[in-house]
């Protein structure tokens, strides 16, 4: 656990004339699952979107290893090792779970070989998404789609996986399902950025939690210390 | 046996009609333009195998892939540097640059090579095949197997390899492929260029069959137009059932209604269609 993967520093961004996030900063640390969390409306998915380079940044700076990536294309992200699980999955309709997991390669150059190995590894992983390997991805339940855009992420061999709302619309036995395996996958070596609604599971899978309110990130600390928060239980939990 | 000489005659030509569509169709389902430059693309790659022919001696049948190749880096040179400007915009102005581009192209090729009407003509003529009662032209049947060749690659490439999935992809969800690493804008360009080398290999192969002309423009493009509502758009099957269906009714339609209305009765049965199963016979979503 050393070493910044990603940096972000006083981050702008927002669509068109409208500015959402006014100013964010964080860092995802090497080997570590990282949480957002905050209300709707927080700029959380808005802030990912910027970090795989799908809106241009008003201000401040992103660097992936070092490497400073601020109005970078989405494919120079892909290619720094950075993969994007969008909110609501998105897959492709039309195509098949194993041509869904093909693209999620396609800006990788190390060869059929090393691509095949990683498309087994995630059957292994997600062995649903074996079964229905030929199936159209869309007509899947939600749970198994969002195995596949995971997994789908995963394809790309990135160094950071950014998550936007895993467990949106999910039953709580899948989320459970998809916990462990992002567990294994973290153990395997890829960091992860989660945005996440639910603040339990945030707080369950996270090692440490970045808050967010109103486009700017309030409030950061290990996932424990801001769980025993009781401000923060109070104003994302309920009760 | 005249119904079936008729019969015959229309699905001759039923590939060579499915090769005219199945770009019109790919652009208007992959990038939702429809392309009205089409038709003045079909009369270029026709013009082509003409000079090709007539300089080199190149058969059109076998120049074809070629006149589309050659067209392939113009297609994707349009559409990366002029057309791409204005794929965020409302679908008429893409439609009102194609129309331009038309007007050029057509009025171009009218001042470079007259509108006289020319015609490949072989030596020998490839006559026919008689089979007893019936008898099946030839050049028609090189044409449709040609033009079946180049549509069979061009689903095997779309279904088959990374860039086929890419344009899918693209097709279905722009944000989603930009995210995997999908270069969208140079997508466009190749699936265009792909789309131009059906036009370009669809007007070299007819190029021996049928007189072109910068004035026939129009007419391929609303052969294309109605293959791909009578298929259904946006599917290489439909594109290809559409070419086979309206050789077959322009055929009937010339027997019953006499040759000058082979086009009317076509048009008819568009009009039908649009009516009560606007998607087209194999309409679908996804371009696969």
């Amino acid at each position: 656990m050393t070493g910044t993967l990603l940096k972000v520093e006083g981050l702008e961004t927002g669509y068109g004339d409208i500015q959402v996030v006014w100013r964010a900063d964080l860092e995802v640390r090497q080997g570590a699952i990282t949480a957002l969390i905050g209300s709707n409306g927080a700029g959380k998915t808005t802030l990912l979107r910027a970090l795989s380079g799908l809106l241009p940044l008003r201000n401040g700076a992103i660097f992936v290893s070092g490497r400073d990536l601020a109005g970078a294309s989405p494919q120079q992200f892909v290619e720094h090792g950075v993969a994007h699980v969008p909110e609501g999955r998105r897959l492709i309709t039309g195509l098949s779970v194993h041509d869904n997991l093909m693209l999620g390669a396609y800006r990788r150059k190390d060869g059929k070989q090393a691509i095949r190995a990683d498309l087994e590894r995630m059957y292994a992983l997600f062995p649903r998404l074996a079964e229905r390997r030929r199936q159209d991805a869309t007509t899947m339940s939600g749970g198994e789609q969002q195995m596949c855009a995971i997994a789908r992420g995963l394809m790309a061999a990135p160094g950071l996986l950014l998550i936007d709302e895993l467990s949106l619309g999910l039953a709580p036995a899948i989320v459970d399902q998809l916990v462990t395996t992002l567990e294994r996958v973290r153990a395997d070596g890829t960091s992860i950025l989660l945005v996440e609604q639910d603040v339990g599971i945030a707080l369950e899978l996270a090692d440490f939690v970045y808050v967010m309110d109103q486009g700017r990130t309030v409030r950061n600390g290990p996932a424990d210390e801001i769980a025993a928060d009781p401000s923060i239980i109070a104003a994302y939990m309920g009760t | 046996m005249l119904w079936l000489q008729v019969l015959v005659n229309g699905l001759a030509v039923g590939g060579l009609y499915a090769c005219i569509a199945v770009g019109f169709s790919l652009v208007w389902g992959v990038l939702n333009i429809i392309n009205i430059l089409h038709g003045s693309l079909i009369v270029l790659g026709g013009y082509l195998a003409f000079f090709a022919h007539q300089y080199w001696g190149i058969n059109p049948f076998l120049f074809a892939p070629l006149a589309g190749a050659v067209m392939f880096a113009g297609g994707v040179a349009l559409q990366y540097c002029v057309i791409n400007h204005v794929m965020a915009r409302p679908f008429l102005i893409t439609l009102l640059l194609t129309f331009g581009l038309n007007l050029f192209l057509d009025n171009s090729m009218l001042a470079l090579f007259s509108a006289d009407y020319r015609k490949v003509l072989l030596n020998p003529a490839p006559g026919v095949f008689d089979l007893g009662s019936i008898v099946v032209p030839a050049d028609r049947i090189y044409a449709t197997l040609v033009g079946l060749v180049l549509i069979s690659a061009l689903a095997l490439l779309l279904r088959f390899t990374q860039f086929g999935r890419a344009i899918i992809a693209v097709r279905m969800d722009r944000d989603a492929a930009a995210l995997l690493g999908v270069n969208v804008r140079w997508t466009y360009a190749v699936a265009f260029g792909l789309g131009v080398f059906m036009a370009g290999s669809a007007g070299a192969l007819l190029s021996a069959i049928f007189p072109i002309s910068p004035v026939a423009s129009a007419g391929y493009l609303s052969k294309a137009f109605v293959i791909c509502v009578i298929g259904g758009l946006g599917s290489i099957p439909g594109a290809v059932i559409g070419g086979f269906a309206l050789g077959v009714i322009e055929s009937f339609g010339a027997l019953l209604l006499g040759p000058e209305h082979a086009l009317t009765l076509a048009f008819v049965l568009l009009i039908a269609l649009l009516a009560v199963r606007p998607s087209g016979l194999l309409g679908r979503q996804g371009f696969a």
